[in-house]
């Protein structure tokens, strides 16, 4: 049976195209008063709270409305909705959880044009809207826009008697860390300056975001400096291996939570899940963020992070009521919503903040998430991303275990890029 | 089947009865019919849910097809053409032969080895016996986890007893692109030999101890009664382990998956689970096909092969 993995997924979804191509879409009501069940494809809602969230607050706003999720498994979520998608199915909202999914269903005609809708929303305080942008036309308007900062643990800083991490560039953020890199914590665990985690995006994400670098492009040696700085750091103890982080799966949240690490470069869906470890008493962490060290000073901050977005069914049953959904989920209701949660909304304004009580109340932390910056994409969107992003992984892999020199390591994953993905 | 055929026969017999050797064929369809009806159900399954997506997958290896494409489309050789030319596929070939080689002989040495260990009375039989064949029914998952646990290059018992043996430089395991795969064939071997030890300690049940009584009586040495009485009397059993051994080898997975992932880089990355990743996470359906289809020449070419062997040896 293992072996043919691929046909049984092919027969299924022949299974699924024959199954749906039978139900005949039936026309939505006209009367935008009427009682309303609205569909909306959503993954893992149990751990996803952003979404009970939006529906309680969407429904508290347009009571004929009741929201009925399509629960998806995370992992499958981009299979299961083309799979639907090409079935004709009419689930009105569709989430798109990454942009590289989105541009597929789009070219495929699969989404309701929103660029009127997008026309009518106040987009200067709206991030992470461009990457959904297809030739000036829009078909999903993002709702949530994750981001990468630098969290660091304040106790561990005092300790040493450090200032905290305000506005660093790499060299000193490298200094730092080797600093604070002393001691071992109540359980007798290493404590360790920082810790990057085994994702390729700690290293290349993030090196591509400041220094213009184009992933997909082939040509790697804007990498070179942000390899270098890891592996100096690992080599000198000052943050764990990756071997060892790869071998032991080690969760970067039991990192910095148990006070092993007092710095980690992460994204802001994290800050919802600390303040959810020390509510439960599972974690007494002093934290704070500050802005992503930088590669020169005093020139803003630039890191990178990636949107989520709501887009309309072309088929959708009730399209007019899945549009408002977008809009409502997009502007600064549906931000307050998720903000009350500790999730990063897309729109900004003081109110929003203001309802992100999840932040650590000090000025470095309210500065690093409200100063104006510039966020990138984490990888770039086209037909090549996710072959490339293999070979980067892998790459990844071997540039960190030390089995590669950083040089011959970027030259075969941009000569592998080169020749085999088209 | 047989009930919808009685009343035909009496209204047969007022005519003129039926030579001997139409009889005797009624007789023998009837009886093919009896035994296909038997396997049937069996049979309805299997089609259903192995040979026809066999036969698809065939198909499939010859189109393109996505969930993002409407209709596969036939392309002909070129999901071969681009398979020849994607070097993760050679690698991931390689790697998958490489398993092969290092476990089939490992496990049926190690399995046969504990299967005479365990043949015979020794205090606590039972307890053993069943303490090594407790990895094969341990979860997977729990396994690799411990196992790389054990391999921790810097912290790991396996390098700490190393170094304490003097050893400078003991080797990064799973995480150095030269000792993944030993490392990951050390895992499967803990994990499959309690299974093959139990066939093999079948086998050797059915060795009559009249045998060695004898060949004691001539003055045999143990050696040589290994040599000449329990290696011949083994071979039914040693050949269906081979090939149980064999395919599960080129079918490795899971194994793989959670130990290393196919890394570092792709220093362990096998062919099933390239099929998965192109397959399933890719959405490559054609393409994945094409892979499986090597891969099921490559293990149903190694059973035949095995299966000539024996016949060529048991001829001798």
């Amino acid at each position: 049976m293992k072996r043919y993995p691929s046909a049984l997924a092919a027969i299924a979804t022949a299974a699924a195209v024959a199954l749906a191509g039978c139900s005949s879409p039936a026309t939505a009501p006209a009367d935008p008063s009427g009682p309303v069940t609205l569909t909306v494809s959503a993954w893992n809602l149990e751990s996803t709270p952003e979404f009970r969230a939006l529906f309680d607050a969407f429904e508290a706003v347009h009571p004929n409305v009741t929201i009925q999720p399509v629960e998806i498994l995370a992992e499958d979520y981009p299979e299961k909705v083309a799979t639907m998608l090409a079935g004709g199915d009419t689930t009105d909202v569709l989430t798109m959880k990454n942009v590289t999914d989105y541009a597929r269903y789009a070219s495929r005609g699969q989404l309701l044009d929103l660029t009127d809708l997008v026309g009518e929303l106040p987009t200067d305080k709206m991030a992470g809207l461009e990457p959904f942008d297809i030739g000036g036309k829009y078909a999903a308007v993002p709702y949530r826009q994750d981001f990468w900062l630098l969290y660091y643990n304040k106790k561990l800083f005092d300790a040493a008697g450090l200032p905290h991490p305000d506005q660093l560039t790499w060299a000193q953020y490298g200094e730092l860390a080797k600093k604070l890199t002393s001691g071992t914590t109540a359980d007798g665990q290493k404590v360790y300056g920082t810790y990057h985690h085994t994702w390729r995006s700690v290293v290349q994400a993030i090196a591509a975001a400041q220094t213009g670098g184009d992933q997909l492009g082939g040509d790697y040696g804007f990498m070179k400096s942000q390899y270098e700085l890891a592996l100096d750091l690992q080599r000198s103890g000052a943050a764990l291996d990756y071997g060892t982080a790869r071998t032991q799966q080690v969760n970067y949240r039991s990192m910095f939570e148990t006070g092993q690490t007092a710095m980690l470069p992460m994204g802001t869906w994290y800050i919802a899940s600390i303040k959810a470890a020390i509510a439960s008493g599972k974690s007494s962490v002093d934290w704070g963020v500050a802005p992503m060290p930088q590669l020169a000073p005093g020139a803003g901050t630039t890191t990178f992070g990636s949107p989520t977005a709501f887009a309309v069914n072309e088929k959708a049953k009730n399209a007019e009521v899945a549009k408002e959904f977008v809009r409502f989920a997009a502007g600064e209701q549906g931000a307050k919503a998720i903000a009350a949660i500790g999730v990063v909304p897309a729109f900004r304004s003081d109110a929003v903040t203001a309802a992100f009580t999840a932040l650590p109340s000090d000025e470095l932390s309210k500065k690093a998430f409200t100063e104006d910056k510039k966020i990138v994409l984490e990888m770039p969107v086209s037909e090549t991303t996710s072959d490339v992003d293999t070979i980067l992984t892998e790459e990844h892999s071997l540039i960190m275990t030390g089995e590669k020199p950083v040089d011959d390591g970027l030259r075969e994953a941009g000569d592998r890029v080169k020749n085999e993905v088209r | 089947m047989v009930i919808s055929t009685e009343p035909a026969v009496p209204a047969m017999r007022t005519r003129r009865p039926p030579a001997p050797a139409t009889r005797a064929r009624r007789r023998t369809l009837r009886s093919i019919l009896t035994g296909w009806s038997f396997i049937l159900p069996n049979f309805l399954g299997f089609a259903l849910l192995t040979l026809v997506p066999m036969v698809f997958g065939l198909a499939l290896s010859f189109m393109d097809w996505s969930p993002w494409t409407d209709e596969p489309e036939w392309v002909g050789l070129e999901n071969f053409e681009r398979m020849f030319r994607n070097s993760t596929f050679w690698i991931a070939l390689g790697n998958t032969v490489y398993y092969a080689v290092g476990h089939i002989p490992l496990t049926m040495a190690v399995a046969l080895g504990l299967a005479l260990l365990l043949n015979r009375s020794l205090a606590g039989l039972g307890f053993f016996r069943t303490a090594f064949f407790l990895p094969y029914v341990t979860s997977l998952v729990a396994v690799a986890v411990v196992w790389n646990m054990l391999f921790n290059p810097t912290s790991g018992p396996i390098n700490q007893f190393l170094l304490a043996l003097g050893v400078d430089d003991p080797p990064g395991w799973t995480s150095s692109t030269a000792w993944a795969m030993p490392a990951v064939i050390v895992a499967s071997v803990w994990r499959d030999m309690g299974y093959y030890m139990v066939l093999f300690l079948a086998g050797l049940q059915t060795i009559p101890t009249e045998l060695y009584e004898a060949a004691k009586v001539d003055g045999a040495n143990a050696w040589q009664r290994f040599w000449n009485i329990t290696l011949p009397g083994l071979r039914p059993t040693t050949f269906f382990v081979l090939i149980m051994c064999t395919v599960a080898s080129f079918k490795i997975f899971d194994l793989i998956v959670v130990m290393t992932d196919g890394g570092p880089g792709r220093a362990t990355i096998v062919l099933s689970q390239l099929i998965y990743l192109q397959g399933i996470q890719e959405g490559r359906f054609g393409f994945a096909s094409a892979i499986s289809l090597v891969l099921f020449v490559l293990v149903a070419g190694f059973t035949v092969l095995q299966f000539q062997l024996q016949r060529r040896r048991e001829a001798r």
